[in-house]
């Protein structure tokens, strides 16, 4: 699938996914291997987008499981479909009837329809969730597991046969196995911590926030006509807040968001009213927000002084060009 | 390298970390797929399949410096070290180097492996050597810090260091009759690659101590933290403690979202059961049941924030805090003498920085003289509100009231209101009523008197508020 880690980053950078070497490693591995990776990391450095691109990439399906608290069976393997089933045994009265024809007796009633009822536990009347579709898929595909540490303990316990075997056992059609293997890829919060069973199954990930030069690329490979100057000014002021003790670290996602925002104002560079009026659209806590503008006000005065008068954030509204 | 490997993860478990045999198999695996070549990768091949919790990457990644590199890293920092001392660049360096490998040829031919490896700065040979010599001096066993001067012996000798101080010697006899012109360099560099050796061996012994010595700064750090008396504490645990307690909250947490899940199911719930069941033409396949409601409780905390007592306090709020939204309601108080509310600081802040304005010392005086009497009878007279049938009061505090009236008679008014009342004394249980600690006129209004000094007392008290 991949044939070196140099290979993994420049696929995933043809879907616009700047990869880390620790990211490509561990990607490489889990394809040569057939592993399951669990990526954990804070909200908003691309782990559930590792999977999306993962999928582009080897363009193959993606199969995604959202977790929730309450999931069970039903929910991510298959449901029998009551309702049709009823439908059908309706609608097949007559049916019934023939084959219960010249029957003597309950007994061989119920033995000639017990010899029929494999009709009404079949394909047919399978409700396929993610993961018994991940498992019958005719072609190889990508299986995400998203937050996985939303689900409950026992969830976690259920996936275990999956991701050691890939192979499911429903009692009616008997044990299935994959076809192809998925490439698996479990994300994690961290709201609670996994188990050491589903850990050890797994290859570990932890992506965390991206260094300064990296974001930078991250950036621009994802909004293209970014001016330098702007995403570099959002970058440095991101890991400042970033810094900061904030209920919601800001991650990538939100500079992309901002970076967004403000060349959808067609802005080239920031300024401290300009950075005022726009943080709504990275911090997400009243709280937040508040210590972000006592921060930024040092930070602007410092650069300002450090580059002696103003040209690194510059004020006035000379510099930006907002409705032209 | 498997061999290596297994060690390798020994060393880990050794340090706290779980690392299961179905895990170095796959780090067989990995580092057979990734190869040795680059270290980074080679690094990163074993943390994605041995370390699985990303707080303990930090350990992960200082184990693998000291034990894959550990050794050779220090070699080179000594040969660099040398350079430097003589004031070479690293092309002159490179020269001298060839001369003395010319001047080996000549006239060290019965030198011994050691010193030629030394003395031609053949570091793979001396890391080779050095390794062999530390399996024959057991310096897999070394413990503590105290051993290091005795395994550092213990290596030398058996890498045969006393040899090679007399064949240097020797050595630099030939040396006088032979070179005038670089003689005195030569002369330095043999001293100095003497001493460069000496220094290796010393550290390579840290290092190996180091390995085994992690486990005790660690992991077992934050166990002994919950036992120790919050009264010692210093500010370095303080931080600690922090940490100690998020982890402590979310245990309690998953052991209550498990104690929930178990708890019995209510009653047959009719309405629910033929909604659901619609989808069977009426055929009741599913039962439902009412969940029986859980009724949270109400917390009252008095915190006593005289300054013996101030860490205590601290925690308790924090812990409590942390597990807000297991509890309906939380107001809290702070009192020395006078007593104030800080719940709303709470509210608008963060648990850490909430608590520093509280004990600021803007609300009430936190200086004066503890007065349990003062501040109940305050509360009765202003708070006293705050309290009904469902509401659990903590008082945390020592009791010690300066031989002020007591006005326990305060104590049986909350509790007459309250569904109970807790009183929490960070104070070891047997000074308890000696000198002006008034707890045993207190304890009998409560409904419970604890001990709480350290971490793990906190825990099973917080537990115990729980509904089960």
């Amino acid at each position: 699938m991949f044939s070196s880690i140099e290979d993994v980053i420049e696929q995933f950078a043809k879907f616009n996914y700047i990869a880390s070497r620790r990211i490509a490693t561990v990607i490489y591995l889990a394809s040569a291997l057939k592993k399951p990776v669990l990526v954990e990391g804070p909200a908003g450095v691309g782990k559930t987008d590792l999977g999306k691109v993962l999928a582009d990439v080897v363009s193959n399906p993606l199969i995604r499981l959202q977790c929730y608290e309450g999931l069970d069976e039903s929910k991510a393997l298959y449901e029998w479909e009551y309702a049709k089933q009823l439908l059908y045994t309706q609608i097949l009265k007559d049916k019934i009837g023939e084959v219960l024809h010249g029957a003597r007796g309950l007994a061989q009633a119920v033995e000639r329809i017990a010899s029929e009822d494999e009709v009404f536990f079949s394909d047919k009347f399978i409700l396929p969730r993610p993961l018994l579709r991940a498992i019958r898929s005719e072609q190889p595909c990508v299986l995400l597991i998203d937050e996985i540490d939303k689900a409950d303990a026992e969830f976690e316990a259920f996936l275990l046969e999956l991701l050691s075997d890939f192979q499911v056992t429903v009692p009616e059609l008997g044990t299935l196995k994959a076809h192809h293997l998925p490439l698996v890829i479990l994300t994690s919060n961290n709201a609670r911590e996994m188990s050491d069973a589903l850990k050890r199954r797994c290859l570990h990930l932890y992506i965390d926030f991206p260094d300064k030069e990296q974001e930078l690329r991250i950036i621009r490979t994802k909004i293209p006509d970014v001016s330098d100057k702007l995403a570099e000014q959002v970058v440095n002021v991101i890991h400042a807040l970033r810094k900061l003790d904030l209920k919601k670290i800001p991650g990538i996602s939100e500079s992309l968001d901002w970076v967004k925002a403000l060349t959808l104002l067609n802005v080239k560079t920031l300024d401290e009213t300009l950075v005022n009026e726009t943080l709504d659209t990275i911090m997400k806590y009243e709280g937040d927000v508040r210590k972000a503008q006592e921060e930024l006000k040092d930070y602007v005065e410092k650069s300002r002084a450090r580059r002696g008068g103003g040209t690194a954030i510059p004020g006035g509204s000379s510099d930006k060009d907002f409705l032209n | 390298m498997e061999e290596k490997l297994v060690e390798f993860a020994n060393l880990l478990r050794q340090n706290g970390l779980r690392v299961s045999v179905a895990e170095v198999l796959d780090a067989f695996a990995a580092s057979d797929l990734t190869g040795l070549g680059e270290r980074d990768i080679f690094r990163s091949a074993l943390r994605s399949t041995m370390v699985k919790r990303a707080n303990e990457v930090p350990i992960f990644d200082e184990l693998f410096d000291l034990y894959f590199s550990g050794l050779g890293e220090v070699i080179k920092q000594a040969g660099q070290g040398v350079q430097d001392a003589l004031s070479m660049s690293d092309e002159e360096f490179q020269q001298f180097l060839e001369q003395m490998k010319e001047m080996l040829e000549k006239h060290g031919k019965e030198l011994s492996e050691l010193a030629k490896a030394l003395l031609n700065n053949n570091n793979g040979q001396l890391e080779k050597m050095l390794q062999q010599a530390a399996r024959d001096a057991r310096l897999g066993n070394i413990e503590r810090t105290i051993e290091e001067s005795y395994f550092a012996r213990a290596l030398a000798r058996e890498l045969g260091l006393d040899r090679l101080e007399r064949e240097l010697e020797e050595f630099r006899d030939q040396l006088d009759k032979s070179q005038h012109g670089a003689r005195a360099r030569m002369e330095e560099f043999l001293q100095r690659r003497l001493q460069a050796l000496q220094d290796i061996i010393r550290r390579y012994v840290r290092i190996e101590r180091e390995k085994r010595d992690l486990k005790t700064r660690e992991s077992d750090r934050l166990q002994q933290l919950s036992e120790k008396s919050f009264l010692y504490l210093t500010p370095q645990e303080i931080e600690k403690m922090n940490e100690a307690i998020a982890r402590l909250a979310q245990r309690l947490k998953n052991i209550i979202s498990v104690r929930k899940r178990l708890a019995k199911k209510g009653r047959f719930d009719i309405k629910k059961t033929l909604r659901t069941n619609l989808v069977y033409g009426g055929v009741p396949f599913k039962l439902r049941f009412d969940r029986r409601k859980k009724e949270k409780p109400q917390v009252v905390i008095l915190c006593d924030v005289s300054d013996s007592v101030r860490n205590v306090s601290r925690f308790m709020l924090q812990f409590v805090y942390s597990l807000q939204d297991l509890y309906s309601k939380v107001r809290s108080f702070i009192f020395v003498a006078e007593i104030g509310e800080i719940t709303e600081h709470f509210r608008d802040n963060d648990i850490k920085d909430a608590l520093d304005i509280a004990l600021r010392g803007d609300l009430i005086n936190v200086y004066a003289h503890s007065n349990f009497g003062y501040a109940f009878r305050t509360f009765v007279q202003d708070f006293i509100g705050a309290v009904n049938k469902k509401t659990t009061v903590i008082v945390l505090g020592d009791g010690r009231n300066n031989y002020n009236l007591p006005h326990d008679w305060c104590l049986r008014e909350i509790k007459g209101r309250a569904k109970q009342l807790i009183w929490l004394n960070p104070e070891s249980k047997n000074t308890w009523g000696f000198g002006d600690s008034e707890m045993e006129r207190y304890g009998p209004h409560c409904d419970m008197v604890e001990e709480c000094r350290n971490l793990n007392q906190l825990y099973h008290v917080i537990d115990r508020l729980v509904p089960r």
